[in-house]
C-alpha cells in the first residue's frame, strides 16, 4: 500500500497549480464572465503549450503520455480554480475513449491537433431524462459504413465550439459511439444557460449522416466503450470536486480566522471551528475516494463499486461543504465580489452531473442485492 | 498512491482470518460474548496463552524487544483481524501501553513485565480519568508522594477499565504541585499493583454491558522503580499512549464483518410477503450507505498505519480519523439495524438472536468512543487548528 504520489504526479501538480492560479484571477474570471461563452481560450492556448492538454495523451499523438492520475491531478487543479475550461469534456470523456477505442487513423487525426489546443472535441453524455451514456435512446441506422443518428443530446459542453461531439447511440445489433460534426445538416444546437455558466447546449439531431472515419466503436464495442468513458468521467468530476471543495473550506478558513465579531475572530467559536472541522474529514473522505478508484483505473481491473463510492462521496461532500462555506461566510460569501459563490455553483454542478448521489447509491444497492459488493 | 496490499500482507490477513475461525471455539464465543470487551474468563486466559505461544502478542514491537518487528501497517491487519473475530484482545496493554512501558519503564520492572505481557499473562488497566478529570486529564488530582524510598498514591480514579483482572494499574499522577508549574508539567506516570494494600475498587456497570470500575488509593506504597519515564514527564508517555489507542478505537474490521453479515442475512431472510429481505429499495438504500461509508474509513485507516510506518502521521489526519469512525460507527450500526428491524432489539442471548446478537450489542455501546479516547470536540478543535490554521481560543 503506497498513499505517496510519484514524483512525476506532483510535477503535474505543481505545474498546472502554478499556471492556473496565476492566469485565473477574479478579474480575468469577470472578464470571461462578459463574453458570450463562459472559455478562456487563451488560458487554453497556454496549458496546450505547456503540455497540460495532452497529459495523458501518448506521445506518439502528440502528449506527454502520462497516467490518468495525472490527469486527475490537472483537473483537481482546474477545480481547485474553477478555471473557466473544459478539461473534463475534453480531455477525459473525449480524448480518453478515442486513444483507447479508435483506430490509429482517428487518433492521429483527432488527438494531435486537441492536445495542442487546436480543435475541442467534446462528448454528449446525457439525454433528457437519461444520465447512462450506455444505454441511449437516440437511434442510429446503418448507412453504407456508416450511420443515420436521430435523438436528443442534452447538457453538451462547448458543443458549437467543437469539432466533434462523441455520442451514443442504439442499432438493432448493440450501442454504437460516433462523432458528430455539430454543423452537419440535420444538428440544430439549443443554447442552455445552466447553474455553472458552463456553456452548454441540448443537441437535436434528425437524420444526421455520420461517415465511417467518425465512427469510434460499433455495436460489438460501443456500450462498452460508453462505460468506460463514463468511468472515468465519473472519477475526473470527482477530482475535480477535491479541488472545489478543499479550496472553498480553506478560503473558509482563512476568512474566519480575519473576520471578527464580538471582538474576537470568529473562527474561535467552536460551532464555526468544528463546521470546518467537519468539511475537513468530508474532503478527506472524497481524496481518499477519489484517487484510489483513479489509480484502479490506471490500473485497468474493474473498478465500478470504487468508482460509484467515489462518485457519493463527490456528491454530499460537495453539497456539504459548499453550504457550509456560504453560511460560515455569512453574506461575503454569496456576494458577487467575492470568489467563492463560482465554488458553489461548481459543486453542485458536479453533484448532478452523470447521476446524483442518491440515483448511486441505489446503483450501488443493485449490486449488493446480487451479493456483489462484499467488503473483503 | 496504490491501495492494494501487497501479496506478504494479503497472506498475513488471510492466515490471520483462518487463526481466529479456529481460535474462536463456540465455547470461547460464549465465554466473551457472556462479558463483553473484558475477557478474563478461563478461556479467554487459555486463548492468550496460545497467541503468546504462536507469537502474535506483539505484532509491531521490535524483535529486541521479543516482538515480531512488523510495521504499524502488519499491526492494523492484526487489529483488524482480532477485532472481526470478536476476540478481547487487551490491545491496550499490549500495543498501546505496552511498547511505551517497554521504552521508558525502570529496568528492574521492564523485565519483570515485559515478558509476561508478550506471553499473554499479564494485563493492565489504564488510570487516568478521575470524577473531576475527564476530558481536561491535565487537571488530575491524584497525588503521588515521594518518601524514602517509596512513593505514596492517594486519590481516586474511575472509569479504569480491566481493573477486574489487571495485574498492575498504569496510573498517572500529579507530582509537582508547584502552582507556578503548567498543570500538565506535573504529572508522573506510576505502575500500582492491584494486590497493594490501600488499593480498592468498585465495579460500574454500564448500558453496554462493559464492567468497567472506580479505583481508590488509600496512601498506596509503590517502589521508587515503578515510576515509568522521567519525572514530571508523565504527559509525554500519556499523549503517546492515547495516539496509539486512536487507530484501534476506529479500526473498520468489526463494521466490515458486520455489513457482510448483515447482507447475508438479508438474502436470508423473507417478509411475510415472500419478499426476499435484500429485494427492498430501502434496505438496499441503507446497506448502500454503509457499503460507501466503509470504503472511507477503510481507506482513512489504511493511510494512517501507512504514514504512522513512514513517519508521516499528520496530527489532523488522526484526529479525522477518529472523527468520522466513531460517529460512522453509530450511523451505519442504526441503518444496519433498521434493516434487521425489531430482531435488532434482541439481546444475545436472547432466544431468536440474529447475528450473535453483536449488531444489538455494538449499536448499544457505540457512543462510547465518541467522547472517549479523546472527546471529539477536543478531535475537531485539532483539525481546524493543525489541518486549517484556524485560531483557537484560548483555553
Ligand atoms: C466504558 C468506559 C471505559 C473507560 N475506560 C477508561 C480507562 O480505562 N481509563 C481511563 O482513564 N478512562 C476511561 N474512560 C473514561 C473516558 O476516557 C472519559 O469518559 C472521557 O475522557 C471523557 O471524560 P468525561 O466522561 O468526564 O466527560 P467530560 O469531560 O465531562 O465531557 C463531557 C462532554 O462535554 C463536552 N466537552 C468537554 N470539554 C469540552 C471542550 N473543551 N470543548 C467542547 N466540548 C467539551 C464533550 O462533548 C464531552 O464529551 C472510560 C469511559 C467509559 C465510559
Amino acid at each position: 500500500m503506497d498513499f505517496s504520489f510519484s514524483e512525476q504526479q506532483q510535477d503535474v501538480q505543481n505545474l498546472a497549480r502554478q499556471i492556473l492560479t496565476e492566469e485565473v484571477s477574479a478579474e480575468r474570471q469577470d472578464v470571461v464572465d462578459q463574453q458570450p461563452d463562459r472559455f478562456d481560450k487563451a488560458l487554453w492556448a497556454k496549458l496546450a503549450e505547456a503540455g497540460l492538454l495532452g497529459v495523458s495523451i501518448a506521445e506518439k499523438n502528440g502528449g506527454m503520455g502520462f497516467n490518468f492520475t495525472e490527469l486527475c491531478f490537472f483537473i483537481e487543479e482546474a477545480g481547485r480554480t474553477v478555471a473557466p475550461i473544459p478539461v473534463i469534456p475534453v480531455l477525459v470523456s473525449a480524448a480518453l475513449p478515442i486513444q483507447q477505442f479508435g483506430s490509429v487513423e482517428q487518433q492521429r487525426r483527432l488527438l494531435q491537433p486537441l492536445a495542442s489546443g487546436k480543435t475541442l472535441i467534446t462528448t454528449a453524455f446525457m439525454e433528457p431524462m437519461g444520465e447512462d451514456p450506455a444505454t441511449p435512446l437516440t437511434q442510429a441506422r446503418p448507412q453504407g459504413a456508416g450511420y443515420v443518428v436521430n435523438g436528443v443530446k442534452t447538457a453538451v459542453p462547448l458543443a458549437h465550439l467543437s469539432e466533434r461531439v462523441l455520442i451514443s447511440a442504439k442499432t438493432d445489433n448493440g450501442v454504437v459511439a460516433l462523432m458528430i460534426n455539430p454543423r452537419a445538416e440535420g444538428v440544430t444546437l439549443v443554447p442552455l444557460k445552466v447553474t455553472s455558466g458552463e456553456p452548454q447546449s441540448e443537441m437535436r439531431l434528425e437524420n444526421v449522416l455520420v461517415a465511417t472515419c467518425d465512427v469510434l466503436a460499433g455495436p460489438e464495442q460501443g456500450g462498452e466503450l460508453m462505460t468506460w468513458a463514463a468511468q472515468r468521467t465519473i472519477v475526473a468530476y470527482a477530482a475535480m470536486q477535491v479541488g472545489v471543495s478543499d479550496k472553498s473550506m480553506r478560503m473558509t478558513a482563512s476568512y474566519t480566522a480575519e473576520r471578527q465579531q464580538f471582538g474576537v475572530p470568529i473562527a474561535t467559536f467552536q460551532a464555526v471551528g468544528h463546521r470546518a472541522a467537519n468539511c475537513f474529514i468530508d474532503v478527506e473522505c472524497l481524496k481518499l475516494t477519489a484517487y484510489q478508484a483513479a489509480s484502479l483505473l490506471e490500473a485497468d481491473v474493474d473498478a465500478s463499486t470504487e468508482v460509484e463510492i467515489a462518485k457519493v462521496w463527490a456528491g454530499d461532500v460537495g453539497h456539504r461543504v459548499s453550504f457550509a462555506s456560504q453560511h460560515l461566510h455569512g453574506g461575503i460569501g454569496i456576494d458577487k465580489d467575492y470568489p467563492l459563490w463560482r465554488y458553489c455553483l461548481w459543486a453542485r454542478h458536479i453533484e448532478l452531473t452523470l447521476g446524483s448521489s442518491a440515483s448511486t447509491l441505489a446503483k450501488l444497492g443493485e449490486k449488493i442485492a446480487k451479493g456483489e459488493a462484499y467488503v473483503s | 498512491m496504490k491501495v492494494e496490499f501487497t501479496p506478504e500482507q494479503e497472506a498475513l490477513r488471510t492466515e490471520l482470518r483462518a487463526y481466529f475461525d479456529e481460535l474462536m471455539t463456540p465455547e470461547l464465543r460464549a465465554e466473551v460474548d457472556a462479558t463483553p470487551g473484558e475477557g478474563g474468563g478461563e478461556l479467554f486466559w487459555q486463548a492468550m496463552d496460545k497467541l503468546g505461544k504462536d507469537g502474535w502478542i506483539g505484532v509491531g514491537w521490535s524483535k529486541e524487544r521479543g516482538g515480531r518487528g512488523m510495521t504499524a501497517f502488519e499491526q492494523m491487519i492484526f487489529i483488524e483481524e482480532v477485532m472481526r473475530a470478536g476476540f478481547p484482545f487487551p490491545f491496550l496493554t499490549t500495543e498501546s501501553v505496552g511498547p511505551i512501558l517497554a521504552d521508558n519503564a525502570s529496568e528492574r520492572m521492564r523485565d519483570l513485565l515485559v515478558p509476561k505481557i508478550l506471553e499473554g499473562k499479564l494485563i493492565m488497566a489504564i488510570a487516568y480519568s478521575e470524577p473531576g478529570s475527564g476530558t481536561d486529564l491535565a487537571s488530575l488530582t491524584t497525588t503521588a508522594i515521594r518518601d524514602g524510598d517509596e512513593w505514596v498514591i492517594k486519590g481516586q480514579k474511575i472509569f479504569t477499565s480491566l481493573a477486574q483482572h489487571a495485574d498492575y494499574v498504569w496510573i498517572a499522577a500529579r507530582t509537582n504541585q508547584d502552582p507556578a508549574v503548567k498543570k500538565h508539567k506535573g504529572i508522573s506516570i506510576f505502575l500500582v499493583p492491584t494486590t497493594a494494600e490501600g488499593y480498592d475498587r468498585t465495579p460500574i456497570h454500564t448500558l453496554g454491558d462493559v464492567t468497567t470500575n472506580a479505583t481508590y488509593y488509600d496512601n498506596v506504597r509503590i517502589p521508587a522503580d515503578h515510576l515509568v519515564g522521567e519525572l514530571d514527564a508523565g504527559w509525554k508517555l500519556i499523549t503517546s499512549q492515547l495516539n496509539r489507542e486512536r487507530l484501534s478505537l476506529v479500526n473498520c474490521g468489526p463494521v466490515s464483518q458486520l455489513l457482510n453479515e448483515t447482507m447475508q442475512w438479508a438474502d436470508k431472510n423473507h417478509y411475510t410477503n415472500g419478499k426476499r429481505v435484500l429485494d427492498e429499495p430501502w434496505v438496499q438504500m441503507n446497506l448502500a450507505k454503509v457499503r460507501v461509508g466503509i470504503e472511507a474509513l477503510k481507506l482513512m485507516c489504511y493511510k494512517q498505519a501507512w504514514s504512522i510506518t513512514n513517519d508521516k502521521l499528520e496530527m489532523a489526519d488522526a484526529s479525522a480519523a477518529k472523527v468520522y469512525g466513531t460517529e460512522f460507527f453509530i450511523e451505519a450500526y442504526r441503518l444496519l439495524a433498521e434493516v434487521l428491524g425489531q430482531v435488532a432489539n434482541e439481546h444475545l442471548d436472547s432466544k431468536g438472536v440474529q447475528l450473535r446478537g453483536r449488531l444489538e450489542m455494538m449499536y448499544r455501546t457505540a457512543s462510547i468512543i465518541t467522547f472517549g479516547g479523546g472527546a471529539n470536540e477536543i478531535q475537531r478543535d485539532i483539525i481546524s487548528a493543525a489541518g486549517l490554521w484556524m485560531p483557537r481560543a484560548s483555553r
